[in-house]
């Protein structure tokens, strides 16, 4: 495979994220989408790292800090929306619109 | 007590009671009552014993210095400000004590005293005045003191009228001052007032003839507003709506003097210019015979005392510029007692009668107020001029002053204006004295309490000091430092004949049993009318300068309006409406956020990429 191939599924991966980013309405679909698009990174410096780097380290230090950042976030992030959902009782992202101006 | 102490004493005394009254005492009015009147005491006090010191050398004090010019602040205590001064002060204390009965009932009478001690603190400090500019200043403040009085009793639209009335026209000659004294300081480069009268290196020697009479005919712009002269006499009748007392103090005696005062001040400087001269001349006779005239028609008694005063003022004027500072001065100081003296029995009929009307003061019983009437008929025996009484013998100063000079129409029209001055005072007092019938309306239902002793007393002291204020000629003319001339009988019979007359007329028309108490300008009707208008000046003013000025205003403000307002209002509200429309994009919305930054990362990455 070359690194073509993989970009290209990076990029896709990453337009997923995107498109469910943008698009969906519940919170915990938007983390889904923030993490393939943290995923699609990774595998984007991975192909760099596979293809033009020497020394293979640099790029599995970069993803392996990512992973454990990844899951950091998401405990915040669930913590969040647990709370939101205890006052709120929705975690609708066009109902959470106090912040307006 | 040293002069300076002295001086201090009597000028800062009425301004310490005004401030305290003003600023402590507005609750305790009895206390205020007595604070003005302890002040006015105290200044009395100190100026009599600085005009029995006699004159000293002037005292001067630097203000601030700017450049070359020098601004001081002093006292100059010479014959006439020392004279003068006493006037002012004895005047003010009589219609202070005379204002605890006048005013007793009114609920704001500290604001009422505390204004009276701030013009007798302006007054004096005018009269005392050693620098142009201090000078200047305080006449400025003597306006306002009289605005504030005219406009005392703010409730009633005419008083705030009159006020703002006499405030704008007095300005209308205050300007003209203004660029006179500016005009000396740049010829003289200075203001001491000593400096520039003297003989030698004064401004006489300083300036051309055409910058002297250029600054002499701007200060006497001032001077026209001030002492309400053609044409900018129309304030003093409407002033009268202040009361009664302030009419007395201010719009008689001691404020609308200061003009009178001023010139005679400036002395030296107005006899340097034979046009000025000329001009005030004709300005002042002028203005004798029209007041009077107008007077002779009025029917309300303050109101003919207020034409009465513009009339008399013109007659000071007259003295000055046919080159007789003794003239004038002399008939300034007796005019202050008696046309104080008549303002203050007015003020005991209105204040008893509650009327202005003359004839219905007679009908109802003036002449039983013996002070009131006593004082009336010695106050005006000596406006019309009967010897021996104070008004004669000045009066006659002027005669002879204008008999010198040459110029017989002036005489002419002054001793016209005599004719009716005689006319119109003893059609005052025959009107309030010789009525046909009594009515009894006894108003305040004893009359006992008609005269209460606090009005009274000035009534009494100031009848006493007009009737003897003719024999003081002698001792003002060495005041001033002038030998007072004797004259013969031949040179004062002409004026003796038209005051006969004008009593006599008088007496005719209103005095005797069977008079038809109708003037006899009354067989014409159209000369009538015109007095009675009061030759149509003031409906010219409010015709002519009045509309075009609230035309320019209502132009301007239309411009002001449309022009500057609306746009700057377009403005505001442009920036608000862009505001308000950013406002929207900050929704609160996180996806439409994250949509916006796609998109623009992607066209960020789109330019970059390509620019490649």
């Amino acid at each position: 495979m070359t690194l073509e191939g993989y970009l290209t599924l990076s990029l896709m991966l990453f337009c997923i994220g995107v498109f469910a980013v943008l698009s969906q309405r519940n919170l915990i679909a938007v983390l889904i989408g923030v993490e393939l698009m943290m995923n699609a990174a990774s595998l984007n410096v991975m192909a760099f790292n596979r293809f033009s780097v020497t020394d293979p380290t640099t790029g599995q230090i970069f993803v392996l800090i990512i992973i454990g950042l990844a899951a950091a976030e998401v405990a915040i992030f669930l913590s969040i929306i647990v709370n939101l959902y205890r006052t709120r009782r929705t975690i609708d992202a066009e109902q959470l619109t106090e912040l307006q101006g | 007590m040293d002069t300076l102490n002295l001086i201090l004493a009597t000028t800062f005394a009425p301004f310490a009671a005004f401030v305290l009254a003003i600023l402590f005492l507005m609750r305790q009015p009895r206390l205020a009552q007595v604070v003005v009147i302890a002040g006015g005491t105290l200044s009395l006090g100190g100026a009599v014993s600085l005009l029995s010191a006699g004159p000293v050398e002037p005292l001067r004090f630097l203000w601030f210095t700017s450049g070359d010019i020098q601004l001081r602040f002093g006292f100059l205590l010479d014959g006439l400000s020392l004279m003068f001064g006493v006037a002012v002060a004895l005047i003010t204390l009589c219609v202070m004590v005379y204002s605890l009965g006048y005013m007793g009932h009114d609920p704001s009478k500290t604001r009422y005293f505390a204004m009276l001690a701030l013009f007798e603190w302006a007054m004096l400090s005018f009269v005392y005045a050693v620098d142009l500019m201090q000078t200047f200043i305080f006449w400025e403040l003597v306006g306002l003191a009289s605005f504030f009085l005219i406009g005392f009793w703010y409730e009633k639209p005419s008083a705030t009228a009159a006020a703002k009335k006499a405030f704008l026209m007095t300005r209308v000659g205050d300007v003209g001052l203004f660029i006179g004294v500016l005009m000396v300081l740049q010829v003289a480069g200075h203001f001491d007032v000593p400096g520039l009268l003297a003989t030698e290196g004064g401004l006489v020697a300083q300036a051309t003839p055409a910058v002297l009479t250029t600054i002499t005919l701007l200060i006497f712009v001032g001077i026209v507003g001030k002492s309400a002269q053609f044409p900018l006499h129309t304030w003093l009748p409407d002033a009268m709506e202040g009361p009664t007392p302030v009419s007395a103090l201010l719009h008689s005696a001691t404020m609308v003097a200061a003009g009178v005062y001023l010139m005679a001040r400036l002395h030296p400087l107005f006899m340097g210019s034979e046009t000025t001269l000329g001009i005030i001349l004709i300005v002042a006779s002028m203005t004798a015979l029209l007041a009077a005239t107008m007077a002779m028609v009025a029917t309300d008694i303050k109101r003919v005392l207020a034409y009465s005063s513009i009339s008399q003022l013109g007659f000071m004027l007259l003295g000055l510029a046919a080159g007789s500072l003794f003239a004038g001065v002399f008939h300034l100081i007796t005019h202050a007692l008696f046309k104080a003296l008549l303002f203050l029995c007015s003020g005991l009929f209105i204040h008893h009668l509650e009327t202005n009307d003359m004839a219905q003061i007679g009908r109802g019983g003036g002449r039983r107020m013996r002070f009131a009437t006593a004082g009336l008929v010695v106050g005006g025996a000596a406006l019309a001029g009967i010897p021996p009484l104070g008004g004669f013998f000045s009066k006659e100063e002027i005669f002879a002053a204008l008999g010198h000079d040459g110029v017989i129409l002036f005489s002419v029209v002054a001793l016209l204006a005599a004719f009716l001055t005689a006319y119109y005072t003893f059609r005052m007092i025959f009107l309030v004295t010789r009525p046909q019938q009594v009515e009894e309306v006894d108003v305040h239902g004893d009359h006992d309490r008609a005269e209460p002793l606090s009005m009274a007393l000035p009534v009494m002291l100031l009848t006493v000091g007009a009737a003897v204020a003719g024999f003081w000629g002698g001792d003002i003319a060495r005041g001033l430092g002038i030998e007072a001339g004797h004259h013969s009988l031949a040179a004062m019979a002409p004026a003796l004949a038209v005051v006969a007359l004008g009593v006599l007329v008088a007496w005719l028309d209103f005095g005797r049993q069977s008079a038809t108490r109708t003037g006899f300008i009354a067989r014409m009707p159209a000369l009538e009318k015109l007095f009675t208008n009061g030759w149509y000046i003031d409906a010219f003013y409010d015709a002519i300068i009045v509309r075009i000025t609230m035309l320019a205003a209502t132009i301007l403000h239309a411009a002001e309006s449309r022009l500057l307002d609306a746009n700057f209002d377009r403005l505001g509200f442009g920036v608000l409406g862009l505001g308000s429309g950013t406002r929207r994009l900050q929704n609160g919305w996180v996806q439409f956020y994250g949509g916006w930054a796609v998109v623009l990362v992607g066209l960020a990455a789109a330019y970059f990429g390509m620019s490649d």
